[in-house]
């Protein structure tokens, strides 16, 4: 009885802990998004839009802007996101060992992009690269030739690819340093009597340890390369000749810079939310315990 | 949600009448460029003070264009308008997109300007169904601004750079760069603004009358394009990557550009005094009716529908921008802003040799070359065609097949307009 | 997991150093790269992190045409560049939106994210999984499927161009609840048990049991929240229209895409833009290691 007594003040307390967010995640997510889904069946411009069914899904496939934004949003994911998980595993590791010295000052030297704006960053990183600035300065100091960084696709979206690596790269390394600390240095031990090599070590112990933490990051950053937008927007503005236009600047441009069509960009944003959806799913799949 | 549309636009316009009468003397104005659409709007509010209304005062925004347009089309889009100012300035490539988007956004003009002391092409700019909307204020009649001193450097004269083809000025540069190494344009190939120049220069659009794109199978924009395509293969230019580069590159780092009379304040900016020219831009031989005037940008002041004051917005732009002459002069000799009210062109200023420009009488010569622009109705979807533009320049610099860019050009473009 | 979570809460256990101390020079980054290697590697990423920072300290000196030119060296037009900041903008004002957006966004967001993250997992009920797998879910919308509805809602809430229209779309952060509710995994029962006993009601236990055994949950969530709302773009970009409104992120994105932009006014604008968040997570670095070590299992 008492028992009962108290487990329904538990639930009373706990729906409303829980409740001021739900509430607000209801209006401010859930609310727009099935609104979103609404407008991506409609066509037309402007104000004036009348029911389309799937006529925005058509246009999605014969739609060349849509296809480049695509193919250049997938790119800096499968180029960026694997780049910085590396990295970021390799100084985590490093940064583990206890015999590294000065590690509280490279964690934190790692780390400190993470605290910047993203457009700040972003401007940083077009004034370093402009035509005759230090970037180039640097690369034809070493006999390097003089490269247009934002002014030739390839180049555009490299520079992108190093910034966003930049700046979320120590952020990520973060994650994995908190997950190593919480392995229990007795299986290395155990390893090491074993004499399993240390390389062995790192992809037999340490990855499938970390793996959890991994796959979250992964996700995170996957959602996160798919939804590019500050950088873009303040370095390339998606230039040169839409090269490194992501989805997210296309629905900006598709909403707030030509004629208004809302409709559309309402479809091409439920592209990001499926792709975001299929590819959690696979990372999953590739993650999951195989036993 | 029309209800709560029409709610919000009551409020805001009771919120209007309440704060109107708290500041009654002061209008909001939006614009870009504070050196020169800003610069001259300050002039303005400097002489309608001075006309006997000292307690006027003018609240100057400065925002990017972009951003201007970008807070518009939000606002009005979700039917409100409650952060917008009196007074916004829009460029004329955009002004028939936001008239036709947005009815009843832009106070009409029509009863309380005389529009017939205006530049044609620029009141039906800002007209939409017998109706106009703007206080027309800048023109972007072009010119071929050159280095004299680095073409004489090459073996040519003044007399050389008139009335040139595309092919002849290709010639000329190839011959300015090689003989001074100093390429003879910079060009960003973001930004299309060279080829719709050229575009326009021959009378034609990417738009047919009717709104249709008019792209493939027009013989102008092939002719235009094909000449754009010769210009992006020769040896004559340098790559720019924004609008600050373009900039910069014209204080020594080119021997011409091709641009709107408003880039006259940016190339008088460097210390080159007698070492500038205009000329009459090159023409497109191969089109039918090619001329060699074009226009590159411009704008016009438009009255928000929301704005708490509009009988101030209207006399202050019609006292002032509606027939202050001597304020032309000054917004002229000060930002090198040529205004589209035609009384201002027997201004003193105009008639004014230049020295930064060797003596020359510029805006006598944009003066009569504005007449000749041929009008081009920009439609609402200039934008749109130019970005399908710009992702198809590496291509076309490239050397891509004529008609295929044109194919991808029109494809893109259909895509963006539909 | 419940006693290597306790465990956590032990700083001198957090502390690999100390453990390392007693079990001897082993870890996963023995021999598998030459030491050399090793803090070469080191070096060079920390002076790739750190390099633009200086050169954002050296191109406030600089003009901008020296600074698009690539001098990396101190100049002198300090004072100009800082001069031509203040003419162009409202630095108090600027400030002030910024630091008010950013300082109530954080407080409510850390009070109801982590209220809810606490919830998730401390109550236990039916329905909890499948909620929180929702909100889960959630975190893959992207905010461009979100922004057109949510400018028209607030449209006809009549709060566009206002500092709420910024921040109630913030307070709900799905990542923060992840974020708590995995921290919460450390929070001993015990503590909780202990408050019941003696008389304490739910939101007491969280109010003096919770909020100070977990600061430095809340330290490292108080830099991520703060950072986020802070560097906010996209939104503010939309919804607030007009200048005295603007925030330092958009100030600098707006001298960024200005007509001539002055690099060096952008570079001493950067600098003030940056320093708030440097300067919080300088003084919450300590605890905020400690709190990330708690929030990942």
């Amino acid at each position: 009885m008492a028992q009962t007594r108290l487990g329904r003040a538990e639930n009373r307390a706990g729906w409303a802990f829980v409740m001021p967010a739900l509430v607000l995640v209801g209006i401010f997510m859930i609310y727009p998004i099935l609104w979103s889904l609404w407008m991506s069946l409609q066509t037309g411009r402007g104000m004036t839009t009348s029911f389309g069914g799937l006529a925005n899904i058509q246009r999605l496939f014969a739609d060349p802007i849509f296809l480049t934004a695509l193919s250049n949003t997938m790119i800096f994911l499968a180029i960026q996101v694997p780049i910085m998980i590396m990295l970021a595993l390799v100084f985590a590791v490093m940064l583990n060992d206890p015999k590294t010295k000065f590690r509280g000052l490279f964690r934190t030297a790692i780390f400190l992009p993470a605290v910047t704006s993203l457009v700040a960053y972003s401007i940083l990183f077009k004034s370093i690269f402009s035509n005759d600035g230090l970037a180039t300065t640097i690369v034809t100091f070493f006999g390097g030739p003089e490269i247009s960084w934002l002014g030739e696709p390839f180049w555009a979206k490299v520079v992108i690819i190093l910034a966003i690596t930049w700046r979320w790269t120590g952020y990520n390394m973060i994650f994995y340093l908190a997950a190593l600390q919480n392995i229990d240095r007795s299986i290395y031990e155990a390893a090491r009597i074993d004499g399993v090599p240390a390389r062995a070590q790192f992809f037999r112990i340490t990855i499938p340890m970390l793996k959890p933490v991994i796959l979250f990051t992964t996700i995170i950053s996957t959602i996160g390369t798919l939804q590019l937008f500050d950088e873009v927007q303040n370095i390339t503005q998606g230039g040169p000749s839409n090269a490194t236009l992501t989805l997210s600047q296309y629905i900006f441009n598709l909403t707030f810079r030509f004629m208004p069509s809302y409709g559309y960009a309402a479809t091409v944003s439920y592209v990001i939310v499926v792709l975001v959806a299929v590819l959690s799913v696979i990372q999953f799949w590739i993650a999951r315990d195989r036993k | 949600m029309t209800t709560a549309f029409r709610r919000t636009l009551i409020a805001s316009t009771a919120l209007g009448l309440v704060a109107g009468a708290a500041a009654a003397q002061e209008l909001t104005v939006w614009a870009w460029d504070p050196n020169f659409n800003g610069a001259a709007m300050e002039a303005a509010a400097a002489a309608y003070q001075e006309m006997g209304n000292p307690d006027f005062t003018l609240d100057y925004q400065e925002f990017a264009r972009e951003e201007i347009e970008q807070k518009l089309q939000t606002q009005l889009a979700a039917g409100t308008m409650d952060g917008l100012p009196d007074i916004v300035l829009i460029e004329d490539y955009s002004a028939q997109k936001f008239l036709l988007s947005f009815p009843g956004a832009f106070e009409p003009l029509t009863d309380v300007i005389d529009y017939s002391g205006f530049a044609d092409y620029k009141v039906a700019l800002a007209s939409v169904d017998g109706e106009t909307y703007a206080m027309p204020f800048d023109s972007g009649v072009t010119g071929l601004f050159y280095r004299s001193d680095l073409i004489e450097e090459a073996g040519y004269t003044a007399e050389d750079m008139q009335d040139l083809t595309w092919d002849e000025f290709i010639e000329i540069g190839e011959a300015v760069t090689e003989a001074t190494g100093t390429p003879m344009i910079s060009l960003d190939i973001n930004d299309p603004g060279l080829f719709v120049v050229m575009l326009q220069s021959t009378g034609s659009w990417f738009f047919n009358e009717d709104g249709s794109l008019n792209i493939e199978g027009n013989p102008d924009f092939r002719a235009a394009m094909a000449d754009y395509q010769e210009i992006l293969q020769s040896d004559m230019w340098t790559q720019v990557n924004s609008w600050a580069d373009y900039q910069a590159s014209l204080a020594g780092d080119v021997a011409s550009t091709v641009s709107g009379v408003w880039i006259t304040g940016t190339i008088k900016a460097a210390d080159m005094s007698g070492q500038w020219a205009v000329a009459p831009i090159p023409r497109v031989a191969e089109a039918e009716n090619g001329t060699n005037y074009s226009n590159l940008g411009g704008s016009s002041w438009y009255v928000l529908a929301s704005s708490d004051d509009k009988e101030l917005a209207f006399d202050f732009l019609t006292s002032v921008w509606g027939s202050d002459v001597e304020f032309y002069n000054q917004i002229l000799v000060d930002q090198g802003a040529v205004g589209s009210l035609l009384a201002s062109r027997e201004g003193d200023a105009y008639q004014e040799a230049d020295a930064y420009f060797g003596g020359q009488e510029v805006w006598q010569d944009f003066s009569s070359w504005l007449g000749q622009v041929p009008a081009v109705d920009y439609g609402i979807f200039t934008y749109e065609v130019r970005s399908a533009i710009a992702s198809n320049i590496p291509a076309i610099a490239d050397g891509a097949d004529l008609d295929e860019a044109i194919s991808s050009i029109a494809a893109e473009a259909a895509v963006l307009t539909q | 997991m419940s006693d290597v979570a306790a465990h956590r809460l032990d700083p001198e256990a957090a502390e690999p150093s100390a453990r390392a101390a007693l079990r001897g020079p082993d870890g996963p980054g023995r021999d598998m790269i030459g030491p050399a290697v090793k803090y070469i590697v080191l070096s060079l990423a920390a002076f790739v992190s750190v390099f633009p920072f200086f050169w954002m300290l050296v191109g406030t000196t600089n003009s901008s045409y020296d600074i698009v030119r690539g001098k990396a060296w101190f100049g002198d037009q300090l004072l100009v560049n800082l001069g031509n900041l203040i003419e162009q903008v409202d630095l108090p004002r600027v400030l002030f939106n910024s630091f008010y957006i950013a300082i109530i966004s954080t407080v409510a967001t850390l009070l109801v994210s982590s209220l809810a993250g606490y919830a998730f997992e401390i109550f236990r009920h039916k329905w909890r999984e499948r909620i929180f797998a929702a909100l889960l879910l959630m975190l893959s919308i992207p905010f461009a499927a979100l922004m057109v509805p949510l400018f028209v809602m607030m449209a006809s809430a009549g709060l566009i161009n206002t500092y709420s229209a910024i921040i109630l779309p913030t307070i709900a952060n799905i990542f923060i609840i992840f974020y708590f509710r995995q921290a919460t995994k450390a929070f001993p029962h015990e503590l909780r048990d202990a408050a019941k006993i003696d008389g304490l009601k739910e939101w007491q236990i969280f109010l003096r049991v919770y909020m100070p055994v977990m600061r430095s949950t809340y330290a490292a969530a108080t830099i991520i929240v703060f950072t986020l709302t802070w560097n906010n773009y996209l939104w503010p970009l939309i919804v607030l229209q007009t200048n005295d409104m603007k925030t330092m992120v958009l100030t600098i994105s707006s001298l960024n895409s200005a007509y001539t932009p002055d690099f060096g006014v952008i570079m001493v604008a950067t600098v003030i833009t940056t320093l708030p968040t440097l300067i919080i997570f300088f003084l919450l670095q300590r605890l905020f290691v400690q709190g990330m070590l708690g929030s990942v299992k």
